[in-house]
């Protein structure tokens, strides 16, 4: 019949016996030596001069072995390095402590008020941790604190402060607190996601649900448990705001407070901070290897949406005491710091105590309209954070792309380097970028392009790992049959996986944007006054003892992070929604399945 | 010769060597089955017709334009070969209209002419009604419709199929046998088809390309697939098989532990070799212990008789399946007909035409 003719387009004898090369595309080429590029810019470069500059001499600029030899012997050297292991290892032991238990009775009991502990302890995961010991120094400052205040007011006056956060035991205290959602959310997820089954089939063998438990439940959380320790020890290693808050004050150095000393004493030892940062990315480095070890290949858990409630356990007397347990978390984490904050700001001047006369919303309009600093960085804030964050996820996923789909030979490679900043502290990639961009060639130090760099760099390794997940529930088949339509590589890729990948791709620029625009030790060493954002701003200006406007600031940030999480969630619902066309909407039901 | 030439194609993946070097033509219009178990290499094969893959020797003409060498492939989207995914590879987020007119935007055809040939594509898979559809509102049975007419729609001069029924249920997988059959018939596109279903193949199929690791076992028509397999592997492989192993004793002869065999030999090996007697079930006749063989044993010519004890019974309506242990760790399959009540334990007497039993080499 002929209906559809077997037109043959490539029989013409010009193309007869033309040999097939295996020469790449100009386009491709082009589009992997951009990203080579970009990832040359935003982790290779800056740091190989962490390494390069921790060789060299701060005075004569000459190659020398003696910053690491200060390290060693030098006591003042070495002290912050004990703190910082003591800070590490306490935050891990909280944050599991606590982490553990409270994603167990999320996830698994039938405690009252789940949801809600839930969302509370994610409020407290988007907190930034130096925000929560901002708020943690109105209640606790041995003199001015309120909760001190309250102690003196119950003990007599004579009585000393109850609790002083200025101490190491308050910056463990603060830093384990704000680890808690890390430890907690990577728990009750493996719960999550365990498979109802398992417990089941153990039930069905006769196993009540204690052994259960015991013999099934935990073993396969161990690994959760374990990575979200040493996820947590590299936290409470290589936090900066919070040491900086509550430990500088009272003279206790750890290594991130001390690299920052370096670049703020005169004359700055910048090489021997760069020479510094090499315990911490030592141990870093080798955490993140264990951590991979144990995780194995199911590192990142695809979303595969398929939850099941599993069956709870009757905590029967104890459900309420439980809930109030698990209430304390947030309380100390979100409540008595949140209100801390709001209080302050809402003050004209915090000395004069809580009366009617002296509320008002003075600093927020101060903040906001009164004078240019702070309006600068809030826009600042949001401009950076968005291109930081579009760069990152543009940038993570084409790499992710690249080695999912083996685009080129030795793709793995842009992958391997894309990972890279996931073992380098904040504060060391501010020592990075600062030493690589503020000479000559690229001598970025005073744009905006600096921060937006070094933001992106730092969350690569979340993007290009959340691309890499996306993309592997994407079957690669897809892709192929528009190619076998005749559809080129790059055709393929926009119209094929960018749209499937459409909600996880938003998903994935709020999970970039969202610590970027509460990132702080990143930033600390890269800001100019025209480049500030909201972080520096905060930290810059608690300095200076204003906590009114300290406050006001906090509030916002915290504000526009919570605005930004509450419209997560619809806007990726929304863009990944499985799609239904409106005759079948209308006929549903009618047509069989 | 023109259609699709495979010249000594090879592909290793590191150690693992997946194709040993296949020789195949597809002449034009022709449907090819490329038949074997998992891991035998005919998806391997297929991605190497599509482009996804560079051979390690070998070359892939179509007519004469060579589309595959060891020094380079010519992109899929410049082949003019549509591909047919095992699970449909159904864009999810475009409609039924959209998937298939894909391929026909990407070559900017006149919109006049884009239309007709969409309308065209969803009448031959009879998908029209649905044309608005997205994929999640489609049965599977649907989606492999829209597949296959998105195949179609862009007019390929080659059609790959593989495994495009597996996903199916087994109702719908053999109405969609015969509804492939009838497509190539109306449209005459040179079309291969990776199974390892031997009756998808049998079906659908001009010729069957029998394989197994990596190495082709067979080439020929379906008759000759099944009645004249070319070692002992292709007679297993397509239906059911007796096969006894033993060793060659010359030309036509083979020795099954203590007995010797006589059929019609095709291995051409050599005396001592290892060789096969092959013999379908369908054609074993059986008698009881002691009795002279039956009229209908007797009746086909000389008999290889094998006494033995049944294992196993079973009662399938239209036939029995026999199991009897001839002894030598061996056991010989026999459909026999229902009526008489073989149980096991009972001793019988195995009759199988001499012209029924094949000796064959083993796979290569």
């Amino acid at each position: 019949m002929g209906v559809i003719s077997t037109e043959s387009p490539g029989r013409t004898p010009g193309v007869a016996a033309r040999p097939a090369t295996a020469r790449v595309p100009l386009v491709k080429a082009v589009a992997v030596g951009i990203v080579a590029l970009l990832l040359l810019l935003l982790v290779v470069q800056p740091f190989g001069w962490v390494l390069y500059n921790s060789f060299h001499d701060d005075v004569s600029g000459a190659w020398t072995l003696g910053n690491y030899a200060r390290i060693v012997q030098s006591a003042d050297l070495f002290e912050p390095l004990v703190n910082s292991l003591i800070l590490a290892v306490a935050t891990a032991v909280i944050a599991v402590g606590v982490g553990v238990p409270l994603a167990w009775l999320v996830s698994r009991t039938d405690m009252p008020f789940r949801r809600t502990i839930r969302v509370l302890t994610l409020t407290a995961f988007v907190t930034p941790s130096f925000i929560g010991a901002t708020g943690w120094i109105l209640l606790a400052a041995p003199n001015s604190g309120w909760l001190n205040a309250l102690w003196r007011i119950i003990a007599g006056a004579e009585a000393g402060p109850l609790l002083n956060i200025y101490s190491m035991a308050g910056a463990i205290f603060i830093c384990g607190l704000y680890t808690v959602p890390y430890s907690f959310t990577m728990v009750s997820s493996a719960l999550d996601e365990m498979a109802v089954e398992l417990e089941d089939a153990a039930t069905t063998l006769g196993s009540g649900t204690l052994r259960t438990m015991l013999s099934i439940t935990i073993p396969l959380a161990t690994p959760a448990v374990i990575a979200s320790f040493i996820l947590s020890f590299i936290q409470g290693l290589t936090l900066f705001g919070v040491p900086a808050f509550l430990l500088t004050p009272t003279g206790i150095p750890v290594v991130t407070t001390k690299l920052a000393e370096f670049y703020q004493q005169f004359p700055p030892e910048i090489f021997l901070a760069a020479a510094y940062c090499m315990p911490l990315l030592l141990v870093t480095a080798m955490l993140f290897r264990m951590r991979r070890r144990i995780l194995g290949r199911k590192q990142y858990v695809t979303i595969s949406g398929k939850t099941r409630a599993g069956r709870l356990i009757r905590l029967g007397g104890a459900r309420w005491p439980a809930f109030f347990a698990a209430l304390l978390m947030p309380l100390f984490s979100v409540f008595l710091p949140y209100a801390a904050l709001l209080l302050v700001s809402l003050t004209r001047a915090w000395g004069q105590g809580l009366t009617w006369e002296n509320l008002s919303l003075h600093w927020y309009w101060w903040a906001l309209f009164g004078n240019s600093e702070t309006s600068t960085a809030i826009v600042n804030s949001l401009v950076y954070s968005t291109l930081g964050a579009t760069l990152c996820v543009a940038l993570g996923t084409v790499v992710a792309y690249f080695v999912e789909r083996r685009v080129v030979p030795g793709a793995g490679i842009l992958g391997a380097v894309a990972t890279v900043p996931i073992i380098v502290p904040g504060i060391v990639l501010s020592v990075g970028f600062f030493a690589a961009y503020t000479r000559a060639p690229l001598n970025l130090y005073g744009t905006p392009m600096l921060l937006i760099a070094a933001f992106a760099a730092t969350f690569l390794p979340i993007a290009y790992a959340h691309g890499g997940a996306i993309l592997k529930g994407i079957g690669p088949e897809l892709e192929r049959a528009a190619r076998s339509l005749g559809a080129g590589e790059g055709k393929a890729f926009l119209s094929i996986t960018v749209p499937l990948m459409g909600g996880g791709l938003v998903s994935g620029w709020f999970l970039v944007f969202i610590p970027i625009i509460r990132e702080l030790s990143v930033a600390v060493f890269l800001i100019t006054p025209k480049t500030n954002v909201m972080t520096t701003l905060i930290y810059n200006a608690k300095d200076g003892g204003n906590y009114e406007a300290v406050c006001a600031m906090s509030v916002l940030l915290l504000l526009l992070t919570l605005l930004l999480v509450a419209a997560a969630r619809p806007l990726t619902r929304l863009l990944s929604a499985r799609r239904t066309s409106r005759k079948a909407a209308d006929t549903a039901g009618v047509f069989p399945a | 010769m023109s259609g699709i030439r495979i010249k000594n194609l090879r592909k290793s993946f590191g150690s693992y060597t997946a194709l040993h070097g296949i020789d195949l033509q597809v002449p034009n219009g022709t449907l090819l089955a490329l038949l074997g178990p998992s891991g035998c290499g005919k998806s391997t094969t297929l991605q190497l017709l599509a482009g996804f893959e560079t051979p390690t020797d070998g070359e892939i003409w179509a007519d004469d334009v060579l589309l595959s060498s060891s020094r380079g492939v010519l992109p899929p989207e410049k082949r003019g070969i549509s591909l047919v995914f095992q699970n449909y590879a159904v864009w999810p987020h475009k409609t039924v209209a959209e998937n298939v007119a894909f391929g026909l935007a990407i070559r900017r055809l006149p919109k006049a002419e884009l239309v007709e040939r969409l309308d065209r594509a969803l009448r031959t898979v009879r998908l029209e009604a649905l044309r608005d559809r997205y994929p999640s509102e489609l049965s599977g049975g649907q989606q492999q419709r829209v597949a296959l007419a998105r195949a179609l729609a862009v007019e390929p001069r080659i059609l790959l199929l593989d495994e495009p029924l597996s996903n199916l249920d087994a109702h719908l997988r053999e109405e969609m046998r015969f509804e492939i059959r009838q497509v190539h018939d109306l449209l005459g596109i040179t079309t291969v088809y990776v199974t390892h279903d031997q009756s998808e193949a049998l079906v659908t199929a001009d010729r069957i390309a029998v394989m197994k690791s990596g190495h082709l076992q067979q080439l020929g028509s379906p008759e000759d697939i099944f009645e004249r397999p070319s070692n002992a592997f292709v007679a297993t492989f397509i239906g059911a098989n007796n096969e006894l192993a033993g060793r060659s004793e010359g030309q036509g002869a083979i020795r099954v532990g203590d007995r010797v065999l006589t059929a019609p030999d095709r291995s051409g090996a050599a005396r001592g070799a290892p060789v096969s007697l092959c013999v379908r079930p369908s054609q074993v006749r059986l008698s009881e212990a002691g009795q002279e063989a039956g009229q209908e044993a007797g009746a086909g010519g000389p008999c290889n008789v094998l006494p033995g004890v049944i294992l196993r019974s079973a009662y399938l309506g239209e036939y029995r399946d026999v199991l009897v242990d001839i002894g030598n760790d061996q056991t010989l399959r026999a459909f026999v007909p229902p009526v008489r009540s073989y149980g096991p334990g009972m001793a019988v007497t195995a009759h199988c035409p001499v012209e029924a039993c094949q000796i064959l080499g083993p796979a290569a």
